[in-house]
């Protein structure tokens, strides 16, 4: 096969070439920033820094070998892509920071783009052509780790949403048949669905007969609030069980007058354990001190 | 024998309602009169109205269940529901604007 004419070489070529010339060198300046960067904070082992900077170059080869032109919807591409977003979780797991890991990577361009440098036989159109394509690939590969970063961050914070709801929410069975749920905050739609959704499971699994909703840490009432507040102990009563309201403050006794709420039909008492006395009445459990 | 519901006698003056698929809620007419000459004839006192089979009560079906529970009350019989489904108990009680003018139950053992 006939050889080339230096005009007839592709960037990608031409990059190849550069990267084959100074491999080693690269390479070791990748790892030596890698090990400065995340080996001193104990993020990623030195062996693990080594891997991943050989894997790196060994991935950008074959992108570059793998046509003429950059193609996007190639294996070549997807593996590199790949590459880095699984790095950029690992990262993110272990604790690092992404504006050092996006530094890291820059670092990688801006060495083969010293490299160049050094290279006097390339023309400009070539330089030109190298910059770009590094450019290109570079950023998509930033764009990616930006993505992976703010999916693990959503995925954080819906896992948290979740953890706060379960506190929010403590449904307990205290004793057989009696179910404690103390609501604090406030009770909006949602969280008044959600609360709902999971007492009325809980009373359908439990085969709970009473349950105690505690409104000691509800700071304000409203309207809205005491109508669903009404909603859930309907829904309580359908489900077969009796709903006991406790912890009214007198605030909020006086905003339930004021707001025209009727509680006729719901049982009441001032505090948790005044309720559980009233549970306890109900289901004919007698509690005695010890004898003695 | 009543098309669209299921009715047992289990003793002590109960009777079980299962209502089927042939049910229409919104034609009570269809079944209210056989429902009280069959409780009459079973000396009922008390009827236990079995919901397993209903994943969702709507405002029909809720009209359904205060007219069985108003001839049974005329009829000197205490309408009990029970087994009501967590998603259909949500439902209802956006739906009611007061307590529902029938007893309810967690499951048939709790309402006899």
């Amino acid at each position: 096969m006939a050889k080339k004419r230096p005009a007839e070489i592709s960037v990608n070529e031409t990059l190849v070439e550069q990267l084959m010339v100074n491999i080693g060198k690269i390479s070791h300046v990748i790892e030596r920033q890698g090990h400065s960067i995340f080996g001193q904070a104990n993020i990623l082992s030195n062996d693990e820094i080594n891997d991943y900077s050989i894997e790196f170059l060994e991935l950008f080869v074959m992108l570059l070998q793998s046509g003429d032109k950059l193609n996007r919807r190639g294996a070549e591409y997807k593996a590199l892509r790949q590459f880095f977003s699984t790095f950029s979780q690992q990262i993110q797991v272990r604790g690092g920071s992404l504006e050092e890991f996006v530094r890291y990577i820059q670092f990688m361009q801006r060495v083969m783009i010293e490299e160049l440098e050094t290279d006097t036989a390339l023309e400009s159109h070539q330089v030109r052509g190298i910059l770009l394509l590094l450019a290109s690939v570079f950023n998509d590969i930033i764009l990616d780790v930006f993505h992976v970063y703010l999916e693990e961050k959503e995925r954080t914070i819906q896992a948290q949403q979740e953890e706060l709801r379960e506190i929010s929410t403590p449904i307990t069975e205290i004793w057989d048949g009696v179910l404690t749920l103390p609501i604090i905050g406030t009770l909006d739609s949602s969280r008044t669905m959600m609360v709902m959704e999971r007492l009325l499971a809980r009373i359908e699994t439990d085969r709970a007969k009473v349950v105690v909703m505690d409104v000691t840490g509800v700071l304000a009432i409203d309207s809205q609030v005491s109508h669903h507040l009404i909603q859930m102990i309907r829904a309580v009563g359908l489900m077969g069980a009796e709903a006991i309201l406790t912890g009214i403050r007198p605030e909020i006794a006086r905003a339930l007058t004021s707001l025209n709420i009727d509680l006729g039909g719901v049982t009441t008492r001032s505090t948790l354990s005044e309720g559980l006395k009233e549970a306890f009445r109900q289901l004919d459990v007698h509690v005695m001190p010890p004898q003695g | 024998m009543i098309q669209g519901m299921h009715l047992t006698p289990i003793g002590s003056g109960i009777v079980l309602l299962e209502p089927g698929e042939g049910l229409d809620p919104s034609d009570p007419d269809a079944y209210l009169e056989p429902l009280v000459g069959y409780l009459q004839r079973q000396r009922a006192s008390r009827l236990i109205y079995d919901l397993t089979s209903v994943p969702l009560i709507d405002s029909i079906y809720y009209g359904w269940l205060k007219m069985v529970s108003d001839i049974c009350r005329v009829a000197g019989v205490q309408l009990v529901v029970v087994n009501m489904a967590p998603p259909a108990a949500f439902a209802l009680s956006q739906i009611l604007d007061g307590p529902p003018p029938f007893l309810c139950a967690l499951n048939v053992d709790r309402a006899r």
